[in-house]
């Protein structure tokens, strides 16, 4: 026997790493959430929310190299002076942090409707916090992307999500030291079905695993808490 | 203006004249796209060479180029600066743009588009889940609704570029961008009222096929739907005749 025999969790690494992401977001999470008891019974404005700068800011120099970008997104009709609101930036290798700028006009076409995309919906469905991806982001990183989101839920209503952006080529680094100790064929997977990394190029990164035949070989190996993502190994 | 800064620093070509063409590029996109409008003002040279990560020489030789073509107007004095052309939501303007392509650059840009289109629809076709058809689905019902020329462009744009990203293809997904806002508005000036709902068609039947999860008819439906616009610009083309 060689490395696989004192290898470890290929998961345990990386699932640490999102798991101090997802805390960070739960930080940002309470800052939204003292804005708007501070704010009392009146009508939250977006100028509110310049006070959530310092936390995403703090947020994206902890995990710098892991997290691309952060912020909150409000849900519709939460604040006063927008229907909809993305405070939402990305970290800028040598130019520091730049806030991520998009059409939230309903009427134009180049409308972003982000309550359609994954990493919103999921929380505001489960008011739980959710791993979405990997997608392609052609709004913010323009990369392979994973994001992160927790509600931000007051008083039992649900005023939108904070999160934050993680590569996918990040995750890949983080696990493919260990993947590739394996002797066997060890595959992650994500919650939507695709290969997020692997130690055998059948299964390449972005394809759906189901429709490989290659999967029927598999079998589960493990999970992570917390993570929607599953390990899967060829069986003996 | 939402930047793609990390790519543009990693790929830009090294010598002064490319990146400022580049840049240049990358800008003509933002203004094609819509993401900066006709009539806004540009930020001081200073900050928006920053922003871009080049120096002051370069954009303002990409200034120059854009003001040659049209894109940016630069006007002295106090409420001076530089403010953004769109380009003219309107045949005339459009015909005056086509007139400057040659049947050459049109039918190679046809081809270049039918390449990448054809491709991201294949691969689509083998990666998208259900949650992808249902995006592609939303953004494929906008383009019946959509009245002027630019509308129906970017519903269009738009329908291309979430079938590359439902091909899990970043790469893909920015030449499907890079292409559209290049071709812009030009793909709709052939297309008369009667045209749109057999583009809405070809789309709807495209979208069918990546469902299906067939690769093969997904990449011959976009290869083709390419080719046919393609083959409109070129009419027109002709019958437009010399400049």
């Amino acid at each position: 026997m060689t490395a696989s025999a004192v290898s470890r969790d290929p998961l345990a690494g990386v699932g640490a790493e999102i798991e101090g992401v997802l805390a960070s977001i739960g930080a940002l999470r309470d800052a939204a959430l003292e804005v708007v008891d501070q704010a009392g019974g009146r009508d939250l404005c977006r100028a509110d929310l310049a006070a959530l700068r310092a936390p995403i800011e703090a947020l994206l120099r902890r995990h710098e190299g892991f997290a691309a970008g952060a912020g909150i997104v409000a849900a519709p009709g939460v604040l006063a002076d927008a229907e909809r609101w993305i405070e939402w930036w990305w970290a800028d290798r040598g130019s520091g942090f730049e806030r991520l700028e998009v059409d939230l006009d309903a009427d134009s076409a180049e409308f972003y409707d982000y309550t359609t995309t994954e990493w919103y919906r999921e929380p505001e469905r489960t008011r739980r916090s959710a791993v979405a991806g990997p997608y392609v982001d052609y709004i913010c990183t323009h990369e392979y992307t994973f994001t992160l989101s927790v509600p931000l839920v007051h008083r039992g209503r649900f005023l939108g999500v904070a999160g934050a952006d993680v590569l996918a080529q990040e995750v890949e680094r983080a696990v493919l030291p260990e993947l590739a100790r394996r002797d066997r064929v060890t595959v992650l997977v994500s919650g939507n079905g695709r290969v997020i990394a692997s130690n055998d190029a059948a299964f390449a990164p972005g394809v759906v695993l189901a429709r490989q035949d290659a999967a029927r070989m598999l079998a589960p190996a493990g999970t992570a808490p917390g993570l929607p993502w599953a390990l899967l190994e060829r069986r003996v | 203006m939402v930047t793609t800064v990390r790519a543009r620093t990693l790929f830009a070509p090294l010598e002064a004249g490319g990146r400022a063409e580049t840049v240049a590029r990358q800008l003509e996109r933002a203004i094609t796209l819509g993401l900066l409008l006709d009539g806004e003002r540009l930020p001081p040279e200073s900050d928006l060479a920053a922003q871009l990560g080049v120096s002051i020489v370069t954009l303002r030789d990409a200034l120059s180029s854009l003001r040659e073509r049209g894109l940016v107007e630069t006007r002295r004095g106090r409420a001076g600066g530089s403010f953004v052309r769109a380009p003219l939501d309107g045949p005339a303007g459009l015909e005056h743009r086509l007139r400057a392509l040659s049947l050459h650059e049109l039918r190679d840009l046809g081809d270049h588009r039918a390449a990448v289109a054809g491709a991201a629809a294949r691969l689509a076709a083998e990666r998208a889940v259900d949650s992808d058809v249902a995006a592609l689905r939303e953004h494929a019902a906008r383009l019946v609704p959509a009245t002027t020329l630019t509308e129906r462009r970017r519903a269009d744009a738009r329908l291309h570029v979430e079938i590359a990203a439902a091909a899990q293809s970043p790469r893909l997904t920015r030449e499907e961008m890079d292409l559209w806002a290049q071709v812009g508005d030009l793909v709709w000036l052939p297309v008369g009222p009667e045209g749109l709902a057999a583009v809405a068609a070809e789309h709807d039947a495209l979208v069918d096929a990546i469902e299906r999860h067939d690769p093969e008819a997904a990449r011959l439906l976009a290869e083709g739907h390419v080719a046919a616009e393609t083959q409109r610009l070129l009419d027109l083309r002709v019958r437009l005749g010399d400049a």
